[in-house]
């Protein structure tokens, strides 16, 4: 697999708070990489810096070995990279299925929609347990919903790098199930996936491989059980005991 | 075309209304309708021209501008100018609208990149400044204004048919804009421009070019006012109570909607018309207090009285397709 | 021209850049916490002066007494209106439409409630310090601009004061700078916001009050000094409470030396020309300069 996503020294400050310092990381193509610590550890803050929400401080963000760093949301999102927002940003005025439009129409597309763009929006909406609310105003949505919604809009731009910030946030374990096996699906489909998670099981059952923040810094960067078997993590992160009882309930997971 | 199904906001209906509307006010002039009636829909259609073109600004895009009578302006004294110095009159209400659409790249350009009120802070600046500049330049006349030469007869019908003219090209540029992809990306960016950037939308691009595209509409309608009256002064063309009139007919009719502006030009032009008459000081008052009580109350001016009203006799629904101004939500910050 | 005359415009430029300050630290407070464009400026200077005179004329008060007055009432008069209206409209980390058209409403009903009650004459505040002047090494001061000067600090420095040692000031500091950040951190942004816009107002109609000693006035009194708030607070960089004062003092030099260069049909479109050159050339304010353009393309 070749290196898509290549960050080397990213670095944000704000004034005088140092949310993500020197991260330095290596994405692959086709894989699902998850990105988890605790609570202010500047999980979305490399996510925003990466998709051009912000300007890094410093450092280097180099897509296919192109360098993207402090370019602006929307070129970013036209080379292939979309995010999706950890607190749901609709367009509340507007219809789900024109959220999903302006994706579609302005996320500069690679591949030409199999058919009306109408279609290729259904098509979308399906894929994301939205159909049945097309005509729905945005602003009406509950929160599991609006995530989904954050999913479609992103999957309408046809990206080749999708950023998913906690997709799962207020989904119950059904709705949680389906959504990760979706993730898998775009994965097998050729999507990458970068995927913020503070819902451990999901993390280690969905992710090829998997970062661990803490306080901006990098801790760790491995496997699922690379991760699960380092000490730094454990300590830092997991809590020892806690986590070992975990341990053996998510490898009895089928 | 863009929409899904429920976007569709005109029926059968609608379009056979305003076709009658339409065939009558063409008639309206061979008809034997009053001169005074004339003058006034004349001036409705003006009305209605610089309304719908605020309208795609402010109501669509959401940007405000308090100072779209710098626009009027320049495209009247550049058409006057022009027929002065022997352009034909429609050339010259054309030139009008490319001044206007110029001027207003130099407005966009630096504010339309920053985060803030800069747009509207520099909205008012520009509008006064040119005012005072074109007070004071002798070549357009200075505050006594501009006269134009006067070749041929005065045709009330002509004037009366550009005007409607004018009226009717914003309403088509409106409602094309509004059904295409650049109408869902422009409200995109009302409602969330980061968001909308967030899903490869350009807001600056954008924001431009419907500020280009409102502020030569306005400019032509300002070329079709001075080629009407022959004589225009910088302290009425570009006065600030006609930034002002030039905000408040959409935002009475409806912000963001088709209808809402022309509705909205429509009953300003008849309450101008009586309270000019009888009770000249209060204007500005009453539309203040107007502006309050539609922002308090009901944000999306009589369309959205409309829609409340449609929607209590219909039932409880789903929600309806662009609410008008949506209160905008507070957008996500930094988390983890 | 002698440096003694120069340095006399000095000395004025000095005096007008402290009221122009208390004139446009309103603007800014009231900016910073809540996000909104205050268009109501103009209107509610336009109440101080008005207030200061009748308050002079019809009670034994000195109206440079009058103008200190002024604070509470227009502190009082801002929460009003900030119950009554101002709260209603949705705010987000830019003026909203809704916003930036309420307070536009508001200044056309305030300019033109004052053409109905008081008429579009001009008025003018006498006192018996109104013609007495202050001799120094060659440099003449009004005795009246020195005292409204001194008015200005005193009121900045209360305002100093208090932004850094109550919890107020802090929370109006802190949700300038970070207005999700505070609100998580559990400050009152209700109260806040409505102290602040009251806060705004009282120096606003200060402000208003205090200039009413120094030139005539109409009830379009407000519109250019509301103008060159705009310069001032875009100056400054929109939310730094000292760049005001860096961008007072600007704009108080520049106006007063424009007279030696500027003919005077063009005295009055100063402060629009200022407004316009410096949002179209400058319009992150020299503070914030580098990182506005830097933050959207």
């Amino acid at each position: 697999m070749t290196d898509l996503l290549r960050v080397e020294g990213l670095t944000r400050h704000f004034g005088g708070l140092a949310a993500v310092v020197h991260l330095r990381f290596l994405v692959k193509e086709g894989e699902i990489f998850g990105i988890i610590g605790p609570n202010g550890a500047g999980k979305t803050t490399a996510f925003s810096m990466i998709a051009g929400s912000l300007v890094p401080t410093a450092g280097s963000i180099r897509f296919r070995g192109r360098e993207i760093a402090g370019w602006p949301s929307q070129r970013v999102v036209h080379l292939g990279i979309c995010r999706t927002h950890q607190i749901p940003r609709p367009f509340t005025g507007m219809t789900v299925y024109e959220n999903v439009e302006v994706g579609m129409r302005f996320g500069g597309r690679r591949t030409p929609p199999r058919g009306s763009i109408a279609d290729e929006i259904e098509r979308i909406l399906e894929l994301t347990g939205l159909s049945g609310s097309a005509a729905t105003s945005a602003g009406s949505l509950p929160t599991g919903n609006r995530k989904r919604l954050e999913l479609a809009r992103a999957l309408a731009t046809d990206p080749v790098v999708l950023l998913c910030d906690e997709i799962c946030g207020g989904l119950n374990p059904t709705e949680t199930a389906d959504i990760l096996a979706l993730l898998r699906r775009l994965r097998d489909s050729g999507i990458t996936i970068l995927y913020i998670e503070h819902d451990m099981r999901a993390v280690m059952r969905t992710c090829d491989r998997i970062m661990v923040l803490n306080y901006g810094e990098k801790l760790a960067e491995g496997t699922p059980e690379e991760i699960q078997d380092d000490e730094g993590v454990i300590e830092a992160y997991l809590g020892r005991r806690s986590w070992m009882g975990r341990k053996e309930e998510i490898e009895e997971q089928p | 075309m863009s929409g899904a199904p429920a976007s569709r906001t005109t029926s059968r209906t609608a379009y056979a209304i305003a076709a009658l509307v339409l065939l009558a006010l063409l008639a309206a002039p061979r008809v034997g309708i009053s001169n005074n009636a004339i003058r006034l829909l004349l001036t409705t259609f003006l009305w209605v021209t610089t309304s719908l073109a605020w309208n795609l600004l402010g109501g669509v895009t959401g940007q405000v501008s308090f100072g779209f009578a710098v626009f009027y302006g320049l495209g009247a004294y550049t058409a006057g100018l022009s027929i002065n110095g022997g352009v034909n009159p429609y050339a010259a209400i054309a030139a009008g609208g490319a001044v206007a659409a110029f001027g207003s790249l130099l407005i966009g350009i630096p504010t339309f990149r920053l985060r803030g009120p800069y747009f509207a802070i520099a909205s008012i600046g520009v509008n006064e400044a040119v005012r005072i500049v074109m007070s004071n330049l002798e070549i357009t006349g200075g505050a006594s204004g501009l006269r134009l030469l006067q070749t041929g007869l005065f045709s009330q019908a002509e004037h009366y048919y550009a005007a409607l003219g004018s009226a009717a090209l914003a309403f088509l540029v409106s409602w094309r804009v509004m059904r295409s992809p650049f109408g869902l990306a422009l409200r995109a960016i009302r409602e969330d421009q980061d968001a909308a950037a967030d899903v490869g939308v350009h807001p600056y691009r954008c924001k431009l070019a419907v500020h280009a595209l409102a502020a030569c509409l306005t400019g032509i309608a300002g070329g079709v006012f001075v080629y009407y009256s022959a004589y225009i002064h910088p302290d009425g063309v570009f006065a600030f109570a006609t930034s002002t009139s030039i905000l408040l007919m959409p935002v009475i009719g409806g912000l963001g909607t088709l209808a809402g502006p022309i509705v909205g030009a429509a009953v300003y032009s008849i309450v101008q018309e009586e309270m000019v008459v009888n009770f000249p000081q209060f204007h500005l008052l009453l539309y203040g207090a107007l502006l309050i009580l539609i922002m308090l109350f009901e944000p999306g001016g009589l369309a959205g009285l409309w829609r409340r009203l449609a929607r209590g006799l219909r039932g409880r629904n789903a929600g309806g397709p662009g609410e008008g101004i949506a209160a905008r939500q507070q957008p996500a910050g930094g988390g983890s | 021209m002698g440096l003694n005359d120069l340095l006399n415009l000095f000395v004025a430029a000095i005096l007008l850049a402290g009221i122009y300050t208390a004139m446009s630290i309103g603007m800014t407070v009231i900016y910073g916490v809540m996000k909104m464009v205050n268009l109501a400026h103009a209107g509610f200077m336009m109440l101080g002066a008005y207030f200061a005179l009748e308050v002079s004329q019809r009670l034994p008060i000195d109206p440079l007494v009058a103008s200190v007055l002024a604070v509470p009432v227009f502190f009082l008069l801002g929460i009003a209106t900030h119950r009554s209206m101002v709260r209603f409209v949705p705010v987000s980390d830019e003026p909203t439409l809704p916003s930036l058209l309420l307070l536009f409403g508001l200044w056309l009903v305030l300019q033109n409630v004052g053409y109905s009650v008081w008429g579009a004459d001009d008025r003018s505040i006498f006192s018996a310090l109104t013609m007495a002047t202050f001799q120094f090494e060659g440099i003449v001061v009004p005795v009246i601009r020195l005292v409204v000067f001194g008015i200005a600090v005193l009121s900045l420095v209360a305002l100093h004061l208090s932004l850094h040692h109550t919890w107020f000031g802090r929370s109006v500091r802190a949700l300038t700078q970070n207005r999700e950040a505070g609100q998580l951190a559990g400050i009152d942004t209700g109260r806040t916001a409505m102290l602040t816009f009251g806060l705004g107002i009282a120096f606003t109609g200060l402000a208003g009050a205090l200039l009413a000693n120094l030139y005539s006035f109409t009830p379009d009194f407000g519109g250019s000094f509301m103008l060159r708030s705009f310069v001032i607070t875009v100056l400054g960089g929109l939310e730094s409470f000292s760049g005001v004062a860096i961008g007072a003092v600007i704009v108080a030099l520049i106006e007063t030396f424009s007279i030696l260069v500027v003919p005077a049909s063009y005295q009055h479109a100063i402060s629009f020309i200022l407004l316009v050159v410096v949002l179209l050339v400058l319009p992150g304010g020299i503070e914030g300069l580098l990182q506005r353009w830097r933050r959207l393309r």
